[in-house]
């Protein structure tokens, strides 16, 4: 301890770790900057660290990233706000390295600090850096600057507005689809901090430009942007500025743009107001549900619900339901599988007459569906569905859907559907479950794969809560501790995991008159693997059963089980009885 | 004779004059594309009898047709007739047919073809192309070739993961997409073309809509493109600043973006011709393009499907220049590959074909951090990645470049190989390092001796020094601990929150 009081030089520390070759050394110290910054105190950090860190800055992209990343929240060990400008020297190289996650994470940072900055000091030192970075030689500097017009904007005076507005629309036609792409995709914020003025000249004619670019990639990220674009302004300017380049990428021949469009419309219909979403926005969307391309269509009959609850009812059923019907029998899975994802919202919009006569044979086709995932999602939203149709005629069709589910070919199907059993049973009520369901649920335990046996017992244990323990002692019990016998490990194993899960449901009386017998019984087990997992179980069940039993049952088991030859058992045995003693001492 | 020709012309003429091709074909960039003024008085077939329906998607475009009829044969009219039946034949084969129906307009679809094959033969021809034949042909080549692509379903189909079939999808208009191709590579190579009159209507936006279609899944599309726009930048010289700086954008999109473009490996091949072109000495431009635009195509992780054409652009920038070895080398540790073995296999064939070709102050300059990476890879648990990197001792080239530099390069590689000796799992890797150590005792005994004591040295030393950084660090902790920092520390737990100056 005599060598503690050697002089530390925190810098030192950091400049040998950053020059060692191992790349891990050099992230780990790099996560550690706050830690350096805090020994060496907030002026050094000012005028040691941070040009340090200005200057070295040649080092692999992951390295880099993590100084981008911590260097956002450095604030603090700077010595608060008003020094908080030092940040902006190494950040500002990090904007103009060349890999994209750098770039994304510096401006980041960047935001996060510029947001917090004096206005003064904003104007001294923020918005000259966006100047300079919009005027970077490279690209990479201008595409990280369109991300900090919006921090910029809104504390500069006057003159310095109009040039930053008149920098992006330079921006907006650089020479480089890079740097246009990302003046298009950063437009909606930028145009969320100018005044409502200059919105409409200035940022309408800058999202006109990129809509009429001549990349496509280009044009898309400008559509992307538009319904918060439209957000910003008066209704009637947005149904005159926006609603009609909309309408116009709607019928576009590139399938992404009107994919694109389909994605946005919605909202975009919640900025113009009800007339033009009846003349032009409605049949927009009817086309784009008719598209030839089933991507559009997949994100169109996304939408379906919300649209239908920004439209008259009449409107609705007039226009969007004939669509719905065709989209159920859509030639593309993946269409049908979006549709019956939303689908069911329907139904309150639509009234009850129109629900049972227009809406529920869409919503049994789709239930019979030859495809899991539409099936799947419909029986997700089972608790809308209960509403519409009731329950007599959801069991009836519901029934022969969720048996088929529960065999499905794929295990991450049948996964899904164990998962939705608590809410079902919920849903159908006890007599209608032991009927129909309980089969299955103990089906699942014997599965062929480990997933699926663990959830299907973590299924009972969800059931045992729902129904209580006299409903489980009577449906679930005695089927699961039959499978003590299976000369099946795998089985065997299984129905360990599933008392561990039930006793804490059952209560005490019933671990230890029903469930407790077993383990001990499968303490004798042959298989190894067992007789630990018995232990485990045992371990679990201690702070279940009163004390007495532990003494009398618990504790001889495991003792017997810690002198087993199998070194797991043991190891496990040792760890049981560790923790009785603990239970024991702090009791 | 002109009267007969005439009245074979589409008897449509007159009827569907006005809403053609604008609907198929008007295209989605704005102002692109070489769209027709209907100025030109000698287009005889100006009835162009397609009648567009809808726009469709993507690769299909269907227009209805109602029925095509064939021309006169060339042979049958006069010399000073043939342009102007040239074009009508050309206009003739903008209709574009639904091929997704192979029963649909079989006659029409074969009458197109059979004109397709007749222009064909003409345009290898010797008749000088009249201006409106050449606007006539671009439009034709514009309103067939420029399609948008569906979306690529084996990507977002994903059935499970399960469904690994990689079978590209094809557009089923190819048969005549292929000749339509063909009619533009002779069309384009013909020495009848003026390029002064061509440039015109193969412009800037013409050629952005021909890279786009590199991304085609089809190799036989790519191939075409790429003869295309081959002879496009030898017979256009305006256009070559532009095609070179539109190809880039595309790969730093590629590099940068999205890594997704069929066809990179086309393009590369394109530049490795044009860099072979390039004057000596080289341009500032293209050095950079190489520093900007081939070093960091060796990041995405599709570098195999294109690494062959790379390696080759960057072979010759060499060759023109070879003190430019070393940029290279230094970007190829950059881009180094941590966990992909496959492209760290391709790194080291690509470094062993540099260092073949590199100089000795070349070498000099960048020896250090090679070969603390060459020593990397010699320590790979991936066999092949070792197996290579040792093989570079197969090289007489590199060995000998080794020997020259050995009192720098031993100490660096030393450790890798005793690692290597002590415990790899490979036999072959550890006969060849065994070989190599020895390679190295012969060059010179005395210092393998020297560099060995202190590598041992060094090992005794490695945990000291893992204990001492470990203390360091504690200390560091420590006296953080002891200085709170200025505001207070609530600011650590909501970056976002103004700090409270005391």
């Amino acid at each position: 301890m005599s060598t503690v009081e050697a002089p530390l030089y925190p810098i030192a520390v950091l400049i040998d770790e950053l020059k060692n070759d191992d790349i891990q050394l050099r992230l780990d110290s790099i996560r550690r900057l706050s830690t350096i910054a805090r020994a060496l105190g907030e002026e050094r950090t000012r005028s040691e660290l941070i040009p340090f860190l200005s200057e070295n800055n040649d080092d692999d992209d992951e390295v880099l990233l993590a100084m981008a990343e911590e260097l956002g929240v450095f604030i603090p060990y700077v010595g608060g706000v008003e020094h908080a400008h030092v940040l902006l020297t190494p950040l500002e190289t990090l904007c103009t390295v060349e890999e994209t996650c750098v770039r994304d994470k510096a401006v980041e940072s960047l935001c996060k600090i510029g947001s917090q900055m004096r206005e003064n000091d904003l104007i001294e030192w923020f918005t000259p850096l966006v100047k300079r970075l919009a005027a970077g030689e490279w690209f990479t500097a201008r595409v990280s600057a369109c991300g900090l017009f919006h921090i910029a904007y809104p504390s500069a005076p006057e003159t310095l507005k109009t040039e930053l507005r008149s920098i992006y629309g330079q921006l907006c036609q650089d020479d480089m689809p890079m740097v246009r792409r990302s003046a298009a995709s950063n437009l909606w914020k930028f145009a969320g901090t100018v005044e409502s003025a200059h919105l409409k000249a200035d940022i309408m004619q800058m999202f006109e430009d990129l809509t009429q670019d001549d990349q496509d990639t280009v044009r898309l990220l400008a559509v992307e942007g538009c319904a918060a674009l439209g957000k910003l302004l008066e209704p009637q300017d947005c149904a005159a500025r926006i609603l009609p380049v909309i309408v116009t990428f709607s019928q576009d021949k590139s399938w992404r743009v009107r994919y694109m469009v389909a994605n946005q419309l919605y909202e975009l219909c919640e900025a113009v107001g009800p007339e033009p979403i009846r003349t032009d926005l409605l049949p927009a969307y009817v086309r784009l549900l008719r598209d030839n391309e089933a991507e559009v269509r997949i994100a169109a009959a996304g939408k379906v619900t919300k649209f239908c609850q920004i439209l008259s009812p009449e409107l609705a059923i007039q226009h969007i339901l004939p669509c719905v019907k065709e989209l159920s029998l859509d030639s593309s899975q993946h269409v049908r599988a979006a549709l019956a994802s939303v689908v069911m919202g329907m139904a309150p919009v639509l009234g009850k007459d129109a629900t049972i006569e227009q809406l529920l044979p869409i919503f049994l086709s789709l239930l019979k569906d030859e495809f899991p995932d539409v099936r799947l999602n419909i029986i997700s939203k089972l608790d809308q569905v209960n509403q519409v149709i009731g329950i007599d005629l959801l069991s009836q069709s519901l029934l022969p859907a969720i048996v088929e589910l529960a065999e499905d070919r794929h295990w991450r199907v049948r996964l899904a559907i164990i998962e939705y059993i608590p809410l079902l049973a919920n849903q159908l009520g006890v007599g209608f479950f032991d009927d129909k369901l309980g089969g299955l649920c103990m089906q699942w335990l014997q599965d062929k794969v480990y997933s699926i046996r663990d959830a299907a017992a973590n299924n009972l244990k969800r059931l045992a809560e729902e129904f209580g323990p006299d409903w489980a002692m009577q449906h679930i019990i005695p089927q699961v501790l039959e499978i003590a016998n299976d000369s099946h490990y795998l089985h065997r194993m299984t129905l360990l995991r599933a008392i561990s899960l039930l006793g804490p449901v059952l209560g005490s009386e019933i671990t230890r008159s029903k469930l407790l017998p077993v383990v001990v019984n499968a303490s004798k087990d042959r298989v190894p693997n067992i007789k630990f997992n018995v232990a485990k179980v045992l371990q679990s069940l201690i702070s279940v059963v009163d004390q007495s039993v532990v003494e009398k049952t618990i504790r001889p088991c495991l003792v017997e089980l810690s002198e087993d030859p199998d070194v797991d058992v043991r190891y496990f045995a040792v760890q049981g009885l560790q923790s009785i003693d603990q239970v024991t001492m702090s009791s | 004779m002109l009267r007969q020709f005439l009245s074979k012309l589409p008897r449509k003429s007159g009827k569907s004059d006005s809403p053609e091709l604008t609907g198929s074909t008007s295209c989605t960039t704005a102002g692109s594309s070489p769209q027709p003024h209907r100025s030109n008085s000698l287009n005889l077939g100006s009835g162009r009898p397609c009648a567009p329906k809808r726009t469709s998607s993507a690769v299909f475009p269907a227009s209805v047709v109602a029925g095509i009829e064939p021309l006169l044969p060339f042979k049958d009219v006069p010399n000073s007739e043939k342009m102007n039946l040239f074009v009508s034949k050309v206009s003739l084969c903008c209709v574009t047919f639904d091929f997704t129906d192979p029963t649909k307009n079989l006659i029409e679809k074969d009458v197109k073809r059979q004109t397709l094959l007749e222009l064909l033969d003409f345009v290898s021809g010797s008749v000088r192309f009249s201006e409106p034949a050449i606007l006539a042909m671009c439009r034709m080549c514009a309103v067939n070739l420029f399609r948008v692509f569906p979306p690529n379903y084996r990507s977002v189909v994903s059935n499970g993961g399960e469904n690994d079939d990689e079978e590209p999808m094809f557009d089923p208009a190819w048969p005549h997409l292929q000749i339509v191709y063909d009619l533009l590579v002779k069309f384009i190579t013909s020495s009848c073309l003026d390029a002064k009159v061509a440039k015109k209507y193969i412009d800037h936006s013409f050629i952005l809509r021909l890279l786009d279609l590199f991304d085609s899944e089809d190799p036989r599309e790519r191939d075409c493109l790429k003869t295309i726009l081959h002879r496009v930048y030898g017979k256009f010289m305006v256009h070559r600043p532009f095609i070179r700086k539109a190809i880039s954008n595309i790969f730093y999109r590629f590099v940068f973006d999205i890594e997704r473009h069929n066809g990179i490996a086309e393009l590369l091949e394109i530049f490795g011709s044009i860099i072979s072109g390039f004057a000596l000495p080289l341009k500032e431009e293209h050095k950079i393009f190489l520093w900007r635009v081939l070093i960091p195509l060796h990041k995405p992780k599709s570098l195999g499907v294109y690494f062959q054409q790379l390696s080759y652009c960057v072979s010759q920038f060499i060759e023109k220049e070879p003190k430019l070895c070393s940029t290279v080398i230094r970007g190829l540790l950059k881009y180094w590959p941590i966990t992909n073995s496959q492209k760290e296999l391709m790194f080291l064939g690509e470094l062993e074909e540099i260092l073949e070709a590199i100089n000795m102050v070349e070498f000099q300059k960048v020896m250090v951090p090679l070969f603390w990476r060459i020593g990397c890879c010699i320590n790979s648990f991936h066999f092949q990645v070792a197996e290579r990197a040792l093989f570079f001792w197969n090289n007489d080239q590199i060995v000998n470049l080794i020997a020259h530099n050995r009192h720098v390069i031993l100490p660096i590689i030393l450790p890798a190989l005793e690692k290597n000796a002590q415990n790899h799992w490979n036999h072959a890797v550890l006969n060849l390092t065994i070989n190599v150590r020895k390679m190295f005792m012969e060059m010179d005994d005395q210092l393998f001796i020297s560099c060995h004591i202190h590598f041992k040295e060094e090992e005794a030393k490695v945990s000291i020094l893992a204990e001492k950084r470990k203390e360091a660090w504690k200390q560091l902790e420590n006296a953080a601990s002891l200085k709170p920092i200025a505001g207070n520390t609530a600011v650590l737990v909501t970056p976002l929150a103004t700090p409270i100056a005391y």
